[in-house]
């Protein structure tokens, strides 16, 4: 029987870490794919493609090269910087007093307002009065602020947050309470200080979307002076492919293929850096917060 | 504990108001409403701004000619002449290419927020965005500008078929721009392997299929291998059926593209006429006999330019720019130093039809004015701005920079960067496209002094003359059917269903996976016509009839 359980246990651990496998390779073979792209000579590239794997002494750093010399990154990094920072610190400072509203099974009108907010989830209103909101009413064309904050609240960020704080125990807001504390207080000096994992989960979540936005930049900034990074690299991807129908000479210091791969690599590579730090509050973030009880 | 709660929550609204302030920046100030007047229709009459000697304010949406080098910076040279000469402050925006621009474009159009002047940007086609506009009455007519600009008229609008496109109601509705180089591709094929080989160059789709065979199977590159295929191309989804690159072998049958114009006494689909499946077997002969890359259903554009410089492939259809250029053709000059590539005329098909080398149908781009603009007064700077532009003193400024900085004028007229004190300044320089970013959209004319600048003759390493020109001239001047009209048809709303069916069937044809003979054709037009083909059809021929084309 104890042999039993323990073949049993074997093939359960085979197979959980053969599927881990499975998923590890699919998400690092198009990693290792992007990467071999991004370093590849052109001229190897022009010769036989791009080869699975090439030894660090024969990278060629062209595409970075390239697309790190280019006038306009500088500002754009900044812009998307900009836009990250503010985006991730608006988002965070309206969705956390709103999901410890949610939280606090007293709250007048709980359900109701849950359900208010799960029907923009379910129904979204759509590009034109979000523009018409934007532009004619805000008047934020060429404004940051309509890049940061139309998307400030997500709502699965709301939803996920509550439940982590619906999951601390209600004897230390007590606690907190028979010491005089009240709501904001017991939020700001007990709530806060025992979530920090879901404030540094819910943040990345955050800083990934403003980091990676590229389509509102497009649609509410004119001035190409405000436009974040995404942008300026869709740009000269757009451009080496055109370049090849227009008069002027383009430095060839890179394939198109590798210079689109280095702009994969530029813009996930910020995100990536940041990871690890935070990593050991993310699994406990999402977990606590994604299972209600 | 109180206070120092409440000192936490103002620092974090303070820091909130803050973090918002500072991501703003300062918004541009809001344009002054100028008076509602019709000054259109009057176009000698000056605008009220102007009359008072205050600039008026113009702000224009264009695509980029080169969408990696930005916008012009504040202090361009071009703003500070436009306001000095003109009296008028040019706000520039660049919008992007595709259905992000459209949608840049659509999402204006519904906050009534359209700029004065701008692109009617469409991933379909910018003539029905222009008519569409004007039916939800947010642009002008332009007739008034045009009778305003006579040296524009001359030298961009000077096309009465291009024009006609975006008349509506007797009106003219939008510009339409000066298109990039039509008729500008073609097929190809590799001289040092038709030496090599000891063979002519083909002038029938037989010869083709013998020659395409020699070159797959008889190393025509000498290494040894058997890495070679007679033809290499790609399917451009972006059109229909077989698609752009390969419309040269229903070209041989005298039915390039999709609408039949070569026969304007049998318009309709192409696919109707009895000829267009003996195209498709002849083409299927060719994927049988293995001497197409087998990937050319599934590579994109990107890919196949990376093949073609390495040797893989002996005939093509191909851009003269992306061929002969010199960057472009650095690849392969690198790779094949004696490989030379020859323009090949259209085929002949065994039907002796007339053959046409392929359909052309594209046209500039077009540009509206706003009815915002119009009823603020604007129609006259706008005139005014636009034939600046086609002056000399616009069309150079803003096409090639400042002379003696970016460019110089040869003895007989044409630009040159030669003698250049900083050649990186030059106007085609990667460093300088910033400063003539308008010159595909508004400001070139296809003047051949001007080509001749464009798209100049340099040395390959073992010292052969390429010119991009030859091969432009000789694509050029082979017979292409004119399909500009084509712009006037509407899709039908189920575009998507129609395209997919096409395709597939078609591809299914040539590639075997569906057997070709009458049953299987006759099936093929029954499906077209289930999903509408046939009444897009007649609405096809009655909007051209109604347009003033003799079409049947």
């Amino acid at each position: 029987m104890f042999r039993m359980k323990d073949r049993d246990e074997w093939s359960f651990q085979l197979v959980v870490n053969g599927l881990l496998l499975v998923v590890l390779l699919i998400i690092v073979i198009p990693l290792w794919r992007v990467i071999m792209t991004s370093v590849t000579p052109l001229d190897v590239y022009m010769r036989v493609g791009v080869p699975f794997f090439q030894w660090p002494g024969d990278w060629s750093f062209g595409a970075f090269q390239q697309m790190l010399s280019h006038p306009d990154f500088p500002r754009a990094a900044l812009n998307s910087v900009i836009i990250t920072v503010c985006g991730t610190a608006v988002s965070l400072t309206l969705t956390v007093p709103l999901a410890y509203a949610l939280s606090t099974r007293t709250l007048p009108g709980r359900t109701v307002i849950t359900a208010m907010i799960l029907f923009t989830f379910l129904f979204h209103v759509g590009l034109i009065p979000t523009y018409l909101l934007v532009a004619k009413t805000l008047g934020w064309i060429d404004n940051m602020l309509a890049i940061i904050i139309p998307p400030a609240v997500g709502v699965t960020n709301v939803l996920v947050m509550r439940n982590f704080f619906e999951g601390i125990p209600d004897e230390i807001k007590e606690a907190a309470r028979m010491d005089g504390a009240n709501d904001l207080q017991v939020l700001l000096q007990v709530i806060l200080p025992l979530s920090k994992p879901i404030l540094l989960t819910i943040g990345l979540f955050y800083a990934v979307y403003y980091w990676n936005e590229f389509f509102t930049p497009i649609l509410y900034l004119n001035d190409s002076d405000l436009m974040p990074l995404p942008v300026l690299l869709r740009n000269i991807l757009i451009g080496q492919n055109f370049s090849e129908y227009v008069e002027y000479d383009v430095s060839r210091v890179a394939s198109i293929e590798s210079l689109k791969a280095a702009a994969v690599m530029l813009t996930m590579v910020p995100m990536i850096a940041v990871y690890p730090w935070i990593q050991r509050y993310f699994t406990k973030g999402t977990l606590v917060g994604g299972v209600k009880e | 504990m109180l206070r120092t709660t409440f000192v936490k929550g103002a620092l974090i609204g303070l820091v909130l108001i803050v973090v918002a302030s500072a991501c703003a920046p300062a918004s541009t100030p809001a344009q002054t409403p100028a008076p509602s007047q019709p000054t259109v229709a009057a176009p000698a009459q000056p605008t009220q701004a102007a009359v008072s000697g205050k600039p008026v304010d113009v702000e224009l949406w264009a695509q980029a000619t080169s969408t990696q080098a930005g916008a012009p910076p504040d202090d361009w040279v071009g703003y500070k002449t436009i306001r000095e000469k003109l009296n008028i402050n040019l706000k520039y925006v660049i919008i992007p290419t595709g259905a992000d621009g459209e949608t840049k474009i659509n999402a204006a159009a519904a906050a009534n927020a359209l700029p004065d002047f701008f692109q009617t940007v469409s991933t379909s086609s910018e003539r029905n965005k222009c008519l569409e506009l004007y039916k939800q009455g947010l642009i002008a007519p332009i007739d008034d500008l045009m009778k305003a600009m006579p040296t524009r008229v001359k030298t961009h609008y000077n096309d009465p078929a291009a024009l006609s496109l975006t008349k509506f109601d007797g009106k003219q509705l939008c510009t339409v721009e000066v298109p990039n180089l039509p008729r500008r591709e073609g097929l190809v094929i590799r001289k040092d392997w038709l030496d090599k080989l000891g063979l002519k160059a083909p002038t029938t789709i037989d010869e083709l299929l013998v020659v395409a065979k020699a070159f797959t199977t008889q190393d025509p590159d000498g290494d040894g291998k058997n890495d070679t295929y007679g033809i290499g191309g790609y399917w451009d989804s972006g059109t229909w059926g077989l698609g752009n690159r390969f419309e040269f072998v229903t070209g041989a049958y005298g039915l390039p593209g999709l609408w039949n114009f070569a026969n304007p006494d049998h318009f309709g689909l192409n696919v109707r006429d009895p000829d267009y499946p003996k195209a498709l077997a002849a083409f299927k002969q060719f994927v049988d006999a293995k001497v197409i890359d087998p990937d050319w259903a599934t590579i994109k554009r990107d890919e196949f330019r990376i093949r073609w410089p390495q040797g893989r492939y002996g005939i093509m259809w191909e851009d003269f720019a992306a061929l002969a250029m010199k960057s472009n053709y650095a690849k392969f000059d690198g790779n094949f130093p004696n490989g030379e590539w020859v323009p090949l005329p259209a085929l002949q098909a065994p039907t002796g039809k007339k053959a046409y080398y392929n359909a052309y149908g594209s046209v500039g781009n077009i540009f509206a004015m706003s009815k915002k603009a119009a009823d603020a007064g604007k129609g006259p700077a706008i005139a005014k701005l636009l034939e600046w532009m086609a002056s000399p003193e616009g069309y150079y400024l803003l096409g090639f920079g400042v002379e003696g900085v970016n460019y110089k004028v040869s003895s007989d007229g044409v630009v040159v960067t030669t003698g250049l004190p900083d050649a990186k300044l030059a106007w085609n320089a990667e460093g300088t496209q910033n400063l003539t970013q308008m010159r595909n959209q508004l400001i070139f004319t296809n003047d051949p002094k001007e080509v001749a600048a464009r798209y100049v003759d340099f040395k390959s390493k073992n010292g052969r003359t390429i010119s991009p020109m030859s091969f432009y001239q000789f694509f050029s001047t082979q017979p292409w059917v004119d399909s500009k009209p084509g712009q006037l048809i509407v899709y039908p709303s189920n575009r998507a269903d129609l395209k997919r069916f096409y395709d597939e069937n078609i591809l299914a044809f040539v590639l075997g996976t569906k057997p070709l003979n009458d049953q299987t054709w006759a099936d093929f037009l029954k499906g077209l016509d289930n999903l509408g083909a046939g009444k897009w059809e007649a609405d096809a021929k009655k909007t051209l009839q109604d347009a003033g084309y003799a079409v049947k």
